[in-house]
């Protein structure tokens, strides 16, 4: 039966070509991403390296759990994250529900739109911080259309703890809602207009339409556009070190640089592996979390048909 | 007719309502980097005499020369802020050719302007006959820039390294990337939803954290600061993303068209070379691009990673955090830094939707 085993053949060729495919994906993974990260996990557990003769040890952590700066991070990240990506969803949905619109320069408008994502981290902290300066563009522009007096220039980098936060928000979503609104806009494009249509047909008014069919539709890609942000978000901290410095606005990200990077001492270093392991299970158990609750771990049948 | 007026009327409602918002938003981004640039643009003089800066950048500054009493000169610089004239320059000048060259040379250092030796004299010529003598200079625009890359030994260099860097990294991503894109897009197998996780994953554990032992492995295998070895950590991260997103482009490549050159006898290798492979180069090219400007605009791997062969963002990156950091000079670097990302937006911009279109956990 020569016809049935070519047919065999075949298949396990076919069966074949997916693994191989992503075979080299996940070699580079385990060479360059998995060895690190045993290297950085095992190294934070030890005093010093193996070959001084280190040993197994908690220290590390011991000493993140005693630093009062670890906590104040941890409340600080925290509220940067729930505030800036809700903000920032919605100011990116409704950015991609305007450019859906499809108005004259419309085209025009998306490139523009999408300047600051591509923009470097390090030319919009330049940005803001000569912006945002006492002597800066922003109070200068104010000055020059009339809505401050030159004698009232608002202090912008000297407020109170929290409006430091919320300035670092609103520069962080400058950069970031182009990004996540490009994924929202991807979204709806793919999205049947007759759905919408329908629901107009109906009697829905816009809003109804919007949150009964739209949004519903889109549940996929909000639940990407979310993940990736909330991944990010997490891990905030150039843009506050080039705006403030360190130790201004405490981080985790910053605090982990901070301890690697700035200090010359080994017991930092292995303090800084300690946090970025921290951080490794904050972040995967914050995902884990959101993506469970958002139903994406759901019936995966469906979403295999979907693709 | 009533009820089409109606709707006409509201639909220039609506459209009047989209504009005024499109114009809110755009003016939002286009700010705070018009001012970036603005700074760029900016002398010394401007930069440290001047406030509140004006909202136009000058292309030409203001000079007026005339007597400090016997028979020496004196230089005023206009002041937009101040509104009037202010000294520039040492406060008596006479025709000694040492003076005047330091003068000339002041006058490029300080104000952008070009104005020679020659040039200093005819103005004092001038300046006996008439008591005074007002000109303008255009300012150079590209000054700042070009002191950037002078003071800051080393940011030529560096902006090679960057492109080297970003060549390795998009070549590795993309390609390791666009095979299990490809993958992803056209086949089922198991552990297919295990791995789309993992590609998340691989975004959760702190680059930093990676940097470090990867300073030792890179170290070992010769490739610590050398763009190669760069390239090997922002491919990291990057094929993760070029995986969401050649996977998303080979979605929209409709399998039928593969298919059907195979009833016309190619091979499926030969149906994916002759029939997809054309119509993915354009959303390649953007995701190439995004590689492109990811690696181009990393700074702390890039700070841990190299040493003597610093990226072009660590240089910036350094200048703004160093002590003696001069607000224009590092907003020209910044502009520099930023022109390539911006133009290559301007190119992905047509692909961008189709990159993320099929994007999904």
């Amino acid at each position: 039966m020569p016809d049935t085993t070519e047919i065999q053949d075949r298949e396990t060729k076919r069966n074949l070509t997916p693994y191989l495919l992503i075979a080299p994906v996940v070699i580079y993974y385990i060479i360059f991403w998995l060895f690190p990260v045993i290297n950085a996990v095992g190294g934070s557990f030890l005093s010093t390296s193996l070959d001084k003769g280190g040993i197994f040890t908690l220290a590390n952590y011991k000493a993140v759990f005693k630093d009062p700066i670890f906590w104040q991070a941890v409340i600080n990240t925290t509220i940067i994250v729930i505030i800036s990506v809700t903000l920032e969803f919605f100011l990116a949905f409704g950015l991609a529900l305007l450019i859906n619109v499809k108005f004259r320069g419309s085209s025009f408008f998306l490139f523009l739109a999408i300047i600051p994502m591509s923009l470097p981290a390090v030319a919009v902290g330049a940005m803001w911080n000569s912006g945002l300066a006492t002597y800066g563009w922003l109070n200068s522009f104010l000055i020059r259309i009339g809505l401050i007096d030159p004698s009232n220039k608002i202090l912008f980098l000297a407020g109170t703890h929290f409006s430091r936060m919320i300035l670092i928000i609103l520069v962080d979503a400058w950069q970031v809602i182009p990004f996540m609104m490009i994924i929202l806009l991807s979204g709806m494009q793919g999205l049947q207009p007759e759905m919408a249509e329908a629901g107009r047909v109906f009697g829905g008014n816009r809003w109804q339409v919007l949150r009964k069919i739209t949004v519903p539709m889109l549940k996929q890609t909000i639940i990407t556009a979310m993940i990736l942000r909330i991944i990010a978000a997490i891990q905030i901290w150039l843009i506050i070190v080039m705006i403030f410095g360190f130790n201004r606005l405490p981080v985790l990200m910053e605090q982990i640089v901070l301890n690697i990077d700035q200090y010359m001492a080994e017991e930092f270093f292995r303090k800084g592996m300690a946090l970025s392991v921290i951080v490794a299970v904050l972040v995967s158990g914050v995902s884990f979390i959101y993506l469970k609750a958002s139903g994406a771990f759901d019936d995966p049948g469906s979403r295999e048909g979907d693709e | 007719m009533t009820n089409n007026l109606r709707r006409n009327a509201g639909r220039t409602m609506r459209m009047t309502t989209i504009y005024i918002l499109v114009s809110g938003v755009a003016m939002i981004i286009i700010f705070p980097m018009f001012f970036l640039f603005s700074f760029s643009l900016m002398s010394d003089y401007e930069t440290y005499s001047e406030w509140p800066k004006p909202l136009l950048p000058r292309t030409s500054v203001d000079y007026r020369m005339d007597h400090s009493g016997n028979g020496n000169f004196r230089l005023s610089i206009w002041n937009v802020s101040e509104n009037d004239w202010m000294p520039f320059g040492p406060e008596e000048l006479n025709r000694n050719p040492d003076e005047i060259k330091k003068l000339s040379r002041f006058l490029n250092n300080y104000g952008n302007t070009q104005f020679s030796e020659e040039e200093i004299l005819t103005a004092m010529k001038l300046t006996d006959q008439d008591g005074f003598y007002e000109f303008a200079l255009r300012k150079s625009l590209i000054h700042n820039y070009r002191r950037f890359f002078k003071l800051y030994s080393g940011a030529a260099r560096s902006v090679l390294q960057s492109l080297y860097t970003a060549g390795m990294t998009i070549f590795i991503s993309v390609s390791i990337g666009g095979m299990a894109g490809y993958a992803f897009a056209r086949y089922v197998f198991k552990g297919k939803n295990i791995l789309k996780l993992s590609v998340l994953f691989v975004r959760m554990f702190p680059p930093v954290a990676i940097a470090i032992p990867m300073v030792v492995i890179l170290g070992k295998m010769g490739m610590y600061d050398k763009p190669v070895g760069l390239s090997l950590i922002y491919s990291i991260n990057q094929i993760s993303m070029n995986i969401w997103i050649t996977a998303s482009i080979f979605m929209g490549i409709p399998e039928s068209l593969e298919e059907a050159a195979q009833v016309f006898g190619t091979s499926k290798t030969g149906a994916f070379f002759r029939v997809t492979m054309p119509l993915a180069v354009p959303g390649l090219a953007a995701c190439a691009m995004y590689s492109f400007i990811y690696s181009w605009n990393e700074v702390i791997n890039a700070v841990i990673l190299t040493q003597f062969n610093p990226t072009f963002p660590v240089v910036v990156y350094k200048s703004l955090l160093g002590a003696n950091a001069q607000v224009h000079l590092i907003a020209a670097g910044s502009i520099a830094q930023a022109l390539p990302a911006i133009i290559f937006t301007l190119f992905i911009r047509k692909y961008i939707l189709q990159m993320w279109g099929g994007v999904k956990v």
